[in-house]
């Protein structure tokens, strides 16, 4: 790692930047972490430019010569197929002098054109040879120094496209460790593979964006937060399962290694896969049903239970997370300045789904998730009087995140996800 | 009969009037009962509601719901209620029939909280029927004539 940095301006202890102190079940995080300009140039150089980054769905890209442009990690990127269907990601910046070759969020492209001068690149990021091209000696553009520049590392799990802009980076699979269990949960819904759906969430909360890696498996804060979306879901007949019982959702959180961590709980709500509730009548049971029936021969009855009627909140290091609710979400988010970030957020379901259930999925969705659903805009709202709230310092200097810190096992209200990701978040910026 | 675009233009100001004026639920009692309140995707304003994800995708529950919440202090993002007004303008009649009228029209609407103002600029498209001497709103279709939420971050607000 690079011993450039400057100092970065957070108060230092025994702990680093946090202080983590298990004899007395006392975890505490400097606010400072989110307003300081210089915490945010560290974390792009150690985090952002470290770790192993989500980046895209296979299903993305259907076919040969598809591609996406997004920003990742804050930097942009086209992510493709070539012709021959291999999936690549290349900065989204000409080899020449340097202006973004891809200026569409999504399509099909044998070249890329580079709008300035002209320079081609093949899907496989290859400069090629223009017509009666002069001022180059011959054979100037062999050898690949002026194709487009591909990241680092790229590696696909279960369609699940990551890169990293670390060389260095050890494999996606090592990465992810453990936690991979949790998305073969999520992939393992589908008998033919899953996809994002027509229509994505690109908004912004005026935040830092650890803000919402914390609030987005935060069990702890639904009663308050979201009071009153649990008063639509009391408004509307059969929108609970009919056996439910508010003190059932219990539910445990798991810490994985590098950072990772979910909570599992009790739905109380409908499932697209797969649990009904009344609201989805007789012809949406059967349906859902059919869903479960498949599910078990795939998978036995314990295992296709948990991936069915189990809700889950992943947290993947450091900015994806995989909500697992009353529909499937994939969130993703970068900072844009240490107040600010952005998020880009999709739905994804099985391909081979049902008609009708792809219609509760994406009304579902809805009512909860998105930039106008019953939910989210009051997360936002909570993110940003947070971050109005910091302005407040130097005083009140440090966020209590202690919740279940004494219990052995974490329930999905408990604040152990956030304290996994604060211990590597800790653990790289503090690192020579 | 048929109607003219004041007649249309007096019921648009109306509606927005009652939204500006934060009486949401009287704005919810402007719908049929077999009314849709939607936003689709902004990369397409044309995509079926069935299979792709909207922004908004209410059925009259919804909305219905979608109002009674906004005047909760617990719709935390509209508490206190920000402020907003509609501005609307370029109304067309696209087409009249005894119970289906489409009118289009642009709106830019202001969302005002805690010293920041967002702007919402759209185009809208609703099929109306014919009310004793008023409309009830059967399709409300709003297109966001943005590429993406970004800053306004959400739609907290009636559109
Ligand atoms: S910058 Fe792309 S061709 Fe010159
Ligand atoms: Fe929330």
């Amino acid at each position: 790692m690079s011993q450039k940095t400057s100092p970065i301006p957070l108060p230092s202890g025994a702990d680093g930047f946090i202080r983590d102190d298990r004899a007395n079940n006392e975890f505490l995080v400097p606010r400072k972490a989110f307003t300081s300009p210089e915490v945010l140039a560290a974390e792009y150089e150690r985090i952002f430019s470290q770790c192993w980054l989500y980046a895209a769905h296979a299903s993305e890209l259907p076919e040969p010569n598809s591609f996406v442009s997004r920003r990742v990690g804050g930097r942009e990127l086209i992510i493709n197929r070539d012709s021959d269907g291999e999936i690549h990601a290349f900065f989204n910046a000409c080899s020449h002098r340097g202006a973004m070759v891809c200026r569409e969020k999504t399509g099909k492209n044998k070249w890329f054109v580079c709008p300035y001068h002209g320079w081609a690149f093949n899907s496989a990021g290859t400069r090629v040879a223009q017509d009666n091209e002069t001022g180059f000696p011959d054979g100037f553009f062999d050898g690949g120094s002026k194709d487009l520049t591909k990241v680092a590392k790229l590696a696909v799990y279960r369609d699940f496209i990551f890169i990293t802009y670390n060389s260095n980076a050890g494999s996606l699979s090592d990465y992810l460790g453990d936690a991979a269990e949790m998305l073969d949960l999520v992939a393992d819904q589908s008998e033919t593979g899953m996809e994002v759906t027509e229509g994505n969430h690109e908004y912004s909360m005026r935040a830092n964006w650890k803000l919402l890696l914390e609030n987005s498996a935060d069990g702890y804060h639904a009663m308050a937060t979201h009071a009153s979306y649990f008063d639509y879901l009391q408004s509307t007949n059969g929108s609970f399962r009919s056996d439910f019982n508010p003190s059932d959702i219990g539910g445990a959180c798991t810490a994985f290694g590098n950072g990772h961590a979910a909570i599992e709980y009790v739905a109380p709500w409908g499932r697209p896969v797969a649990q009904w509730v009344p609201q989805w009548g007789d012809q949406g049971r059967d349906a859902v049903n059919q869903l479960m029936e498949t599910l078990i021969k795939r998978h036995g009855e314990e295992r296709a239970r948990r991936i069915g009627e189990k809700n889950r909140n992943i947290l993947i290091f450091p900015n994806l997370v995989i909500n697992d609710i009353m529909a499937l979400t994939i969130r993703t988010f970068q900072p844009v300045n240490e107040g600010y970030l952005e998020v880009n957020a999709w739905s994804l379901a099985p391909k081979e789904e049902h008609a009708d259930v792809r219609k509760f999925r994406q009304y579902n969705f809805l009512e909860f998730l998105g930039p106008a659903g019953f939910a989210t805009p009051d997360d936002v709202e909570m993110l940003e009087l947070c971050q109005q709230g910091y302005k407040n310092m130097p005083e009140p200097m440090w966020n209590d995140i202690s919740k279940g810190m004494s219990k052995a096992i974490n329930g999905s209200d408990d604040e152990l996800q956030m304290r996994t990701f604060w211990r590597r978040w800790n653990a790289l910026m503090t690192a020579d | 009969m048929s109607y003219t675009r004041e007649q249309i233009e007096d019921f648009l100001y109306h509606e927005a009037a009652l939204i500006d004026e934060w009486k949401t639920e009287d704005w919810a009692n402007l719908f049929t009962e077999d009314a849709e309140y939607l936003i689709p995707p902004t990369e397409n304003p044309d995509a079926n509601k069935d299979t792709a994800l909207f922004i908004i995708n209410d059925d009259y529950h919804r909305l219905q719901q979608r109002a009674i919440r906004l005047g909760k202090r617990t719709a935390h993002a509209e508490f206190p209620h920000s402020i907003v007004r509609h501005m609307i303008s370029n109304v067309r009649i696209i087409s009249q029939s005894a119970n289906d009228l489409v009118v289009n029209y642009n709106q830019v609407v202001y969302r005002s909280k805690r010293q920041i103002t967002d702007t919402y600029i759209c185009s809208a498209t609703q099929h109306l029927v014919p009310d004793g001497d008023s409309f009830k709103i059967r399709s409300k279709r709003v297109i966001l004539a943005t590429d993406t939420l970004r800053p306004q971050g959400r739609v907290s607000i009636i559109l």
